[in-house]
Order: C-alpha cells, then sequence, then structure tokens
C-alpha cells in the first residue's frame, strides 16, 4: 500500500492545485458578482442573482459534464454541418522529476484539468457571492452614507469603506467554505482527472485493498481540511478589530 | 451661503417635504426642530443630495445643486454632515476616520491627511485617542470624531442631525461644549436637535417644522418667550420635560457675560 | 432509442425514470439524517462533555469527508457491512448510509445553532413556572428550535437532492444517470441532457429554499424569534 505514495503524491498535488485555483477564481468572481448583485442597476443585478440561484441550485456534477460536454456537443453540430469543428486535442502541460528513483509526472494542464478548474471556480463563486453578499448588507447603508457625505463617489464608498469591513466581517463564514472546498474538487475523477480519488480508484484495481485505500484517502481529506480551517482561524484571530 | 428653495420630497405615497425654503447665511448658525417624522432628517439628506429632492432648487454659494452637470461628489466634499449614530468607519481608527475624507474626497497625500486630521482631532479634544477604533470609544467620544471628520474638510456649512439624540445624558455636555466651540469660530452649521439650550446660546434663527410644513421661524427669545402657533407651544412644553435638565450642562456665552 | 430524441421526451424519460430514485434517496438520506442530526445536536448541547465531544468530533469527520469516498466506502469498501441485506440492493444501502451520515453531521449543526438562538430568557421563563428542565425543553424550546431550524433545513434539503446525483457511480438509476442514459448515442445532445437534467434539479430545489428559506426567515423575523 505504501509503497504507491508515487500515486498518492501526485494526486494530492492535482488536490491541491485544483482546490488552489477554484478558491482564487470563485474569490474574485463571486466578489465582482456580489458587488453587481448588491450594488448595480436592476438588470445586472438580477442576472448575478440569476447566476447565483441557477448554481447553487443544481448539482455540482451536473455543471461540470456540462461544461466539460459543451465542445463535443458544438462539435457535433458542426460536423453535422459540415463546419470545421473546435480542436478537443489531447494537449497537456505537465512536469515530471524523479523522486527517490522513481519517475512522477504530474499534469498540470490539459482539457480536463481546464474544464475542472473552471466548473469549480464558477461553482464556488456562486457560493462565495453569497456570504460576500451577506457581509455588505451587514455593514449597512449608513456607512456608504457617510462616505458619500464626505464627498467620496458610490464607487470610492465601495472600495474604502464597506468593502474592507465586508472582508473583515465575512472571514468566519468565507472560513468554513474555504476549509471545505478541497473536498468537492473530487468530482473532476468523473471526467478523469487524475486526482486523489482517481489515483486511489487506481490503487484499489492493482491491490484490490477497497477498505484501507479509501479510508486513507478519506484520513487525507480529513486533516487537510482541518489544518486549512486551523490556520484560517488563526489568521480571522490576528487581523481582528475591535467592535468588528 | 446655501439657500434651499421649495423643495419637495416625496417617499412613496407619503410626501414627507412640502414646499421647504430658507435661507442660510455664512457664519450663521440654522437650528430646525420639530416632532418625529416631521422630515428633519429628510430635509437634511436633500440638502446633500443623499436624498435629492422630487422637486426644487438647492443652492450652495450660488450654485443649484439639481442641475444634472454638477459633480455630487465635489459638492458633498463642501457640504459637512454629522450623523445621528455617529455613522463613524468602524474598521477604521479614530485618526483615519477623520482623514479618509480628505485622501479620497478631495485627493490630499497621506501625511499632509494625517497631520490635518490630527489638528482637527485637537479641535474636538480627541488628539489623545487617535488610535482608537470606534469601539473603543465612548459615545459622546464617538460623535466627536464624528465632528472632527465633517470638520477636517474645511467644509462651506455643517449639516448635524440630532447629533446628541443617541447619546446617555452625561455624554451630552461634551459633544455640545465642541459644536458650541465650533460654532463659535464662525463656522456655517445647520442643526437638528432638540437642545434648547444650545438653540438659544448660538441660534441666529429656529425653524419649526412639522409634518413637512415649516410652522414658524424666528429667534430663540421669540420661541421661548412668544410662539404663535399652538403646536409650537405644545411641543415647546414636551421638550422642557424631556430635555429642559441638560442646559446646566452648558457653559452658555451669556453665563460669560458676552450677551 | 435509435431516434434523435428531442427536447421533451429527454425531459420526460428523465422525469419518469430518475426521479423515483433520486426523491428516495433524498427521502431517507433527510429522514434518518434529520434523526442522527437532532440526537447529535442534543448532545452537544446537553450532553456534557464526552458526549459534546463525541458528537462534535462525529461532525467534523463526517463533513470533512468528501461524499463520493463515503460513497464507495460504504458501498464498496466494508464488505460485511450490510450482510444481512440482498447482495444486489447492497450498494444502493450504502449510498443510503452515506448521505444519511453526512447529512446527519450538517443536521446537527441546524439544530444545534438553532436551540443555542432560542432566547435564554424562554427557558428561564419556564423554569419559573414550575416546569422541569426537560419540560422546558420539550414544550418551549424544542418547538421555537424547530421553527428556527427551517431555512437552514430547507438548505439541507437542497443539498441532499443534489447530493443524491453521486449515487449514479454506483448503477443507481437517478435523474443523473438517467440523463446520461437517454442521449448517450447522440453526442450533439450531451450537453444539452446536461443543462436539461440540472434544470430539473433547480425546479427541485430552487422554490423550496425559496419559499421556506427566505420566507420563512421574514416571519420568524416577524414573531420576535430567534437572535434575542
Ligand atoms: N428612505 C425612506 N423610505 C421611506 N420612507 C422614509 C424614508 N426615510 C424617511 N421616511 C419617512 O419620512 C418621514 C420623515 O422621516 P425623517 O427621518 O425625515 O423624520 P425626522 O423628522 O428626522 O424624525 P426623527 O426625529 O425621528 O429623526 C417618516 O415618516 C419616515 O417614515
Ligand atoms: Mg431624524
Amino acid at each position: 500500500m505504501l509503497d504507491y505514495w508515487d500515486h498518492i503524491l501526485p494526486g494530492f498535488v492535482i488536490t491541491m492545485w485544483l482546490y488552489i485555483w477554484a478558491l482564487v477564481m470563485g474569490f474574485f468572481l463571486g466578489l465582482l458578482l456580489s458587488i453587481i448583485r448588491q450594488y448595480g442597476g436592476w438588470v445586472i443585478s438580477r442576472i448575478a442573482t440569476g447566476y447565483i440561484e441557477l448554481v447553487r441550485g443544481t448539482p455540482l456534477l451536473a455543471q461540470l459534464f456540462l461544461i466539460y460536454f459543451l465542445p463535443f456537443s458544438i462539435n457535433a453540430i458542426l460536423e453535422a454541418q459540415g463546419l470545421p469543428f473546435i480542436p478537443i486535442g489531447r494537449w497537456s502541460f505537465h512536469i515530471s522529476s524523479e523522486i527517490l528513483g522513481r519517475r512522477i509526472t504530474i499534469v498540470l494542464l490539459d482539457q480536463q484539468t481546464l474544464v475542472g478548474i473552471i466548473t469549480l471556480g464558477l461553482n464556488s463563486a456562486a457560493y462565495q457571492a453569497e456570504y460576500f453578499r451577506g457581509a455588505m448588507s451587514s455593514v449597512g447603508t449608513r456607512q456608504l452614507l457617510a462616505a458619500q457625505s464626505l464627498g467620496m463617489s458610490r464607487l470610492a464608498g465601495i472600495r474604502h469603506i464597506v468593502l474592507p469591513q465586508a472582508l473583515r466581517r465575512v472571514i468566519p463564514a468565507w472560513s468554513n467554505e474555504a476549509s471545505y472546498l478541497p473536498k468537492y474538487t473530487v468530482v473532476v475523477f468523473y471526467i478523469g482527472v487524475v486526482e486523489l480519488f482517481a489515483q486511489a480508484h487506481y490503487i484499489v484495481t492493482q491491490l484490490f485493498l477497497t477498505l484501507i485505500t479509501y479510508s486513507l484517502i478519506a484520513l487525507i481529506f480529513l486533516s487537510l481540511i482541518t489544518i486549512i480551517s486551523k490556520a484560517l482561524d488563526s489568521i480571522h484571530k490576528r487581523t481582528s478589530i475591535p467592535g468588528l | 451661503m446655501l439657500r434651499i428653495a421649495d423643495v419637495w420630497k416625496s417617499y412613496g405615497n407619503l410626501q414627507v417635504l412640502k414646499k421647504i425654503s430658507f435661507e442660510v447665511a455664512e457664519r450663521e448658525v440654522k437650528v430646525i426642530f420639530g416632532p418625529s417624522g416631521s422630515g428633519k432628517s429628510t430635509l437634511l439628506r436633500c440638502i446633500n443630495m443623499l436624498s435629492p429632492p422630487d422637486k426644487g432648487k438647492v443652492y450652495l454659494c450660488g450654485q443649484n445643486l439639481m442641475a444634472p452637470e454638477i459633480n455630487l461628489n465635489e459638492m458633498r466634499a463642501r457640504i459637512g454632515m454629522v450623523f445621528q449614530h455617529f455613522n463613524l468607519f468602524v474598521h477604521l481608527k479614530a485618526i483615519d476616520n477623520v482623514s479618509i475624507g480628505l485622501r479620497r474626497g478631495k485627493g490630499l497625500p497621506k501625511e499632509e491627511a494625517r497631520a490635518k486630521a490630527l489638528k482637527t482631532l485637537a479641535r474636538v479634544k480627541m488628539e489623545d485617542w487617535a488610535d482608537h477604533y470606534p469601539a473603543q470609544l465612548s459615545g459622546g467620544q464617538q460623535q466627536r470624531v464624528g465632528i472632527a471628520r465633517a470638520l477636517s474638510m474645511d467644509p462651506d456649512v455643517i449639516l448635524f442631525d440630532e447629533p446628541t439624540s443617541a447619546l446617555d445624558p452625561e455624554l451630552i455636555g461634551e459633544v455640545l461644549q465642541v459644536m458650541l466651540d465650533i460654532a463659535k469660530t464662525g463656522t456655517t452649521m445647520v442643526v437638528v436637535t432638540h437642545e434648547m439650550g444650545f438653540a438659544n446660546a448660538v441660534a441666529s434663527e429656529m425653524i419649526f417644522l412639522d409634518r413637512g410644513i415649516i410652522v414658524e421661524c424666528g429667534t430663540p427669545q421669540h420661541f421661548f418667550t412668544s410662539p404663535k402657533s399652538e403646536r409650537v407651544k405644545r411641543f415647546l412644553k414636551q421638550i422642557d420635560i424631556l430635555y429642559g435638565r441638560h442646559e446646566e450642562l452648558l457653559k452658555l456665552p451669556n453665563e460669560e457675560g458676552s450677551k | 432509442m435509435s431516434d434523435i430524441p428531442d427536447l421533451p421526451t429527454i425531459f420526460f424519460y428523465i422525469l419518469r425514470t430518475g426521479l423515483p430514485a433520486t426523491l428516495l434517496l433524498t427521502a431517507q438520506g433527510l429522514l434518518w439524517g434529520f434523526v442522527l442530526g437532532l440526537s447529535l445536536a442534543l448532545m452537544r448541547v446537553y450532553g456534557g462533555k464526552v458526549l459534546g465531544w463525541i458528537a462534535s468530533g462525529y461532525e467534523k469527520v463526517f463533513r470533512g469527508i468528501p461524499l463520493v469516498v463515503l460513497i464507495v466506502l460504504f458501498a464498496f469498501g466494508i464488505p460485511g457491512l450490510f450482510w444481512f441485506i440482498d447482495p444486489i440492493e447492497r450498494p444502493l444501502t450504502g449510498v443510503f448510509l452515506a448521505l444519511a451520515l453526512r447529512s446527519g453531521a450538517y443536521q446537527s449543526q441546524i439544530f444545534r445553532g438553532a436551540i443555542l438562538s432560542v432566547n435564554p430568557g424562554q427557558m428561564k421563563a419556564a423554569r419559573a413556572l414550575g416546569m422541569s428542565r426537560f419540560q422546558a425543553f420539550r414544550h418551549i424550546i424544542f418547538p421555537q428550535a424547530l421553527r428556527l431550524s427551517v431555512p437552514s433545513w430547507s438548505n439541507e434539503y437542497a443539498v441532499v437532492i443534489k447530493d443524491s446525483s453521486f449515487a449514479y457511480e454506483i448503477g443507481i438509476i437517478e435523474m443523473m444517470k438517467a440523463a446520461y442514459r437517454v442521449t448517450s448515442n447522440f453526442p450533439e445532445l450531451w450537453a444539452l441532457s446536461m443543462g436539461v437534467v440540472a434544470i430539473l434539479y433547480f425546479i427541485f430545489t430552487y422554490p423550496v429554499t425559496r419559499l421556506f428559506g427566505e420566507r420563512q426567515t421574514k416571519k420568524l423575523k416577524e414573531l420576535g424569534m430567534g437572535g434575542g
């Protein structure tokens, strides 16, 4: 079992890789969505709301397959019309090195991984947006009024007064989302990204140690999530402001 | 300096302000009072266009704020506002609360804004608390920072919306004292308040607002000795019962023999 | 099916073949999760140190493991686990168990939060009327907590119904699997059928979270419950 560390290690790296991308992409996109939803005009605020509700109301798996199949479906249609189609190539960026006498190759980006990152990011954005919006509305309109009374534009007020407060307020809820995000990356296994769970599958086919292998994977996720949430917690404590 | 002409404002079906007109001269202190819900806060928000009037005109130094080509942010930087609930920026220290308007509203460089903010904090006797967050200050101290925040912008006029009504009685005196000091330096002020001692000391004219209408205006002497309207009389009697006790907290100018 | 299926065909095929399993999985997961979650919450709030520690440990474990891993563990990982059940139904039971155990961990949090947000004055007032601690909980705290938990609970329902889509992995024909099947021979329809199944889930989640989430929150506020 332990002899398969050269599968578990790259699997873990890919899981973390997906996690970080999803988190960062979800953060910025989510922030943007929440600002639009909270302060945008009627139409674009409705669009943002619609996006958020749609993503939150449908399974991640369906979103993943939808995005994954989209190029295939478009190609099938283009082909039927006799038009040139989107290349769904076997391209990939990978790194590869010799560790302790084993050759370890990690595919950082290919068709599947890209689809996985995009889906996880788009999905997480909708969830993060809800946390941001909650924090923004808890800051209240008074703070924005006070900012405007000093001659700041609405945008400057949002940027310098509402956002800093909202971002600090959101930390506890956001940390929760952030620490549990790693476990959702598992879905990309269904479109063939070789992350931790996919590696576990492979090991099971080799050793038939179903219970031990999956338990080990469970343990790895559990530790990862615990560590992340402890780390975010201590950051939160250190950056706290009286009265916020 | 400030002229409000024929201002109307409604929220939905509710007509909050009806044909309000008055003028505030330079260095003048105008006190507005009246029952709850009469539209006082709304009037102040109409003046700095935080909620623009439906109809009418607001002139600051001859410029009509309702004109479409006007840059409202620039104009608001010239109209200070002190809020009933302070509305300090809770994520910023006292000093940054005061300097942020200078930096983001007026575009002053950081150091200059800071120096000026510190000077302004001294004017409200809060320089020793510069590095405290709002949550670490008492209500009275918070409101003094709020006043410094408005004052630091060197506004043409400062609007006060019941600056002491959210304060514990023992904290009201220190805030009124600061306002009194500012008034004496010749700052133009529009003050919504029920502190009649303060009004008596510095107001050149008082306006009684009820249900969105200016019912009566006149000097403090006029209101305290011979108010005309029945509504004013009744209201002043209630105010006496509620607020009369704060008068002695003020070092009134007439006690010092200046009046 | 050799003809290219059109949109209504896809829609109703997924609904007809997939919906029963999806709803069954969801109902079972929620129901057992409810029983488990409520017990855990009680352990955490009233159970003293040891029980509270056990319950919170349980929560951490089952919230921290990806659902798919739980499903394969229970469906394939522990061979003797369901010796008493017909082998054909074992994977299904594994999914039930995974959904329920995970949901239990989340529901425990929901109920604990709700119990704690019932105004402490309510307990005092009930005790002052001469009720025992248990009576006070049973007649005063619990009914309020239950109502307070409705918004989060409707959210949990949405989570479970969406999560039930992972059952497709082990060959249960729920909506996801049905969507996969209906267009398997027509690549041009793959994305479409995923879109349709997504919309179907949305139809089953959004109105519920909307109705019980936002409306109920408003109602609770009007009643002045919680928070204070
Ligand atoms: N944003 C708003 N939307 C709808 N109605 C409003 C709004 N702001 C104020 N009102 C209504 O307008 C009326 C006047 O409100 P305003 O706050 O100006 O009164 P006020 O004289 O300042 O009262 P108070 O002494 O209580 O502060 C009230 O009836 C209030 O309910
Ligand atoms: Mg008011």
